[in-house]
């Protein structure tokens, strides 16, 4: 039996047509229904559906089927995704395996010394043809585009451009590096972005063009100062989105500024790659959500921007904290420029609870409706 | 009077644009061009009817290639910091890489340029126009529909 039998078919006409229609609105200005509620439901889509954390990163199929299944539920995007923060890493001799509760993780380090670093080279595309990250994606797209079609983006991930980096060679030494010996942190980190654009336009070949999504996790306040954010993360960013853009990806973008931006969030504006379709999303200023007002003022101009409601919320039990913070975020970002989406600060966690989700699309609806404000 | 490349003409005609449109951006673009030393290819750009059309040639006025894209360019958004190898032959300013307003069927949306601030003029470049401005108008007219 094949997952797809696991499912009733969504509600095509009635709520897939009309998430569709309102998912288009703050990316073309025909602004229906409400804003858009997008929590990054991964695992989480899984463990509503009956299975388990590991069940979503093991069977990838399943995974995605749970995503695009439950989204009708709580009314959120009427588009796929399903994504780990380490594609492209396998391919580079990365060990990784799964976990009860986790995502994938690596095994451990491939290298401990600088002197190693010299030892790795970018795979190239015909060489990731067929590999670990390609066929996964492949088998993804290609159960999407047959069980799931109307739900189809296909995704490119870069993901994070510090943070694979240091799965390499270990936190710690990467870390270590940019400090010490920074020429040596910048080829580690460009034999993945590297690998990474190759993967993109692997999967731009076969589907014409291929949202990226790209992000700053390990690059972020806590650990590094804004220079240091800029020249290991901003800038890398800046050059894998226009290389894949050059190789036929895109035009659609994903930016993830995960963790602590308090003040390195000023140095991706004059940055970044923005398209004409493109969301960015910030996590955290300090320990609090980064501010809708901030990221509207800051960004607006250049990007469609997504607001955040902290993950912490979404699994304590008072769905009215999630629905004033939602509130809070909603009417500082709805009326942006380029257009707002209500977010949480990062993937929603996996055992998320159902009237947590549905306080944010209450929120939504309450204080979103376009034409209400 | 400028010519066009055999190679050229191929991707013209790919492109649906049209041989006369093109030697007309290159014939009337006077100082209204962009040069790059190290290449020495001019790039000029015209607007005929919806299309925004490009002619990139070189310093014989041999056209090299063409291109087009119909988001009409906007104001300038991000000047941009990095110089990006282009003079604007009617000033002689260097130009950098920034991002510059588009606007397509109601909607206005930012993409990566070449910019001049002093101008206030922008151009798009090949790789661009034909792949992510492409894409971006078939996404407009496909949710805007």
């Amino acid at each position: 039996m094949g997952y797809e039998e696991l499912f009733p078919t969504n509600d095509l006409k009635g709520w897939h047509a009309n998430a569709a229609k309102r998912f288009a609105s703050p990316f073309v200005d025909n602004f229906h229904d409400r804003i858009d509620v997008d929590p990054i439901i991964l695992s989480n889509a899984a463990v509503h559906c009956g299975f388990t954390i590991r069940d979503f990163y093991e069977k990838p199929e399943l995974g995605i089927h749970t995503v695009g299944y439950i989204s009708e539920l709580f009314d959120l995007l009427p588009v796929t995704h399903w994504f780990f923060s380490l594609p492209w890493l396998r391919d580079l001799g990365v060990t990784l395996e799964y976990k009860d509760t986790l995502p994938p993780v690596s095994t451990g380090p491939i290298i401990s010394e600088a002197e190693e670093v010299d030892k790795l080279e970018p795979i190239s595309k015909e060489k990731l043809k067929g590999g670990n990250t390609d066929t996964l994606f492949h088998n993804l797209y290609g159960y999407v585009q047959k069980n799931l079609p109307h739900t189809l983006v296909p995704i490119s991930y870069g993901f994070d451009l510090a943070g694979a980096g240091a799965e390499m060679c270990g936190v710690e030494n990467f870390i270590m590096w940019t400090f010490t010996e920074p020429d040596i942190a910048h080829k580690l980190q460009n034999v993945y972005v590297e690998t990474s654009i190759n993967g993109a336009d692997l999967l731009s070949d076969t589907y014409g063009m291929a949202m990226l999504i790209v992000g700053s996790v390990l690059a972020n306040n806590d650990i590094f100062s804004d220079e240091m954010v800029e020249e290991f993360s901003a800038k890398v960013m800046h050059h894998y989105v226009d290389q894949c853009f050059r190789k036929g990806a895109g035009p659609q973008v994903f930016y993830h500024l995960c963790g602590n931006h308090e003040t390195d969030y000023k140095v991706f504006k004059k940055n970044l790659v923005w398209s004409p379709f493109n969301v960015l999303h910030i996590g955290y200023m300090g320990q609090k959500e980064f501010p809708t007002s901030v990221l509207k003022e800051e960004f607006q101009d250049v990007t469609t921007i997504m607001g955040s409601v902290d993950t912490k919320l979404m699994i304590q039990a008072n769905p009215k904290k999630v629905y004033e913070r939602a509130k809070e975020s909603l009417i500082q970002g709805r009326d942006a420029k380029k257009g707002y989406i209500l977010g949480t600060s990062c993937e929603t966690p996996p055992y998320t609870i159902p009237g947590q989700l549905l306080a944010l699309t209450r929120a939504a609806r309450d204080f979103g409706t376009y034409g209400t404000w | 009077m400028a010519t066009i490349s055999a190679a050229a003409k191929e991707i013209i005609e790919k492109r649906g644009l049209k041989e006369k449109d093109v030697i007309g951006v290159v014939d009337g673009c006077g100082d209204d061009k962009i040069y790059n030393k190290e290449s020495k290819l001019f790039i000029a750009k015209k607007e005929i009817g919806e299309l925004t059309v490009y002619a990139v040639f070189n310093e014989a006025g041999e056209v090299q290639t063409a291109y087009s894209h119909k988001m009409k360019i906007l104001d300038i958004v991000l000047e941009g910091e990095t110089d990006s190898g282009w003079v604007y032959c009617k000033n002689n300013q260097p130009l950098k890489n920034g991002h510059t307003n588009l606007t397509y069927m109601g909607a206005t949306r930012s993409g990566p340029s070449l910019t001049e601030p002093v101008s206030g003029e922008s151009w798009f470049e090949e790789y661009l126009s034909v792949g992510a401005l492409t894409a971006a108008e078939g996404l407009f007219q496909q949710k805007r529909a």
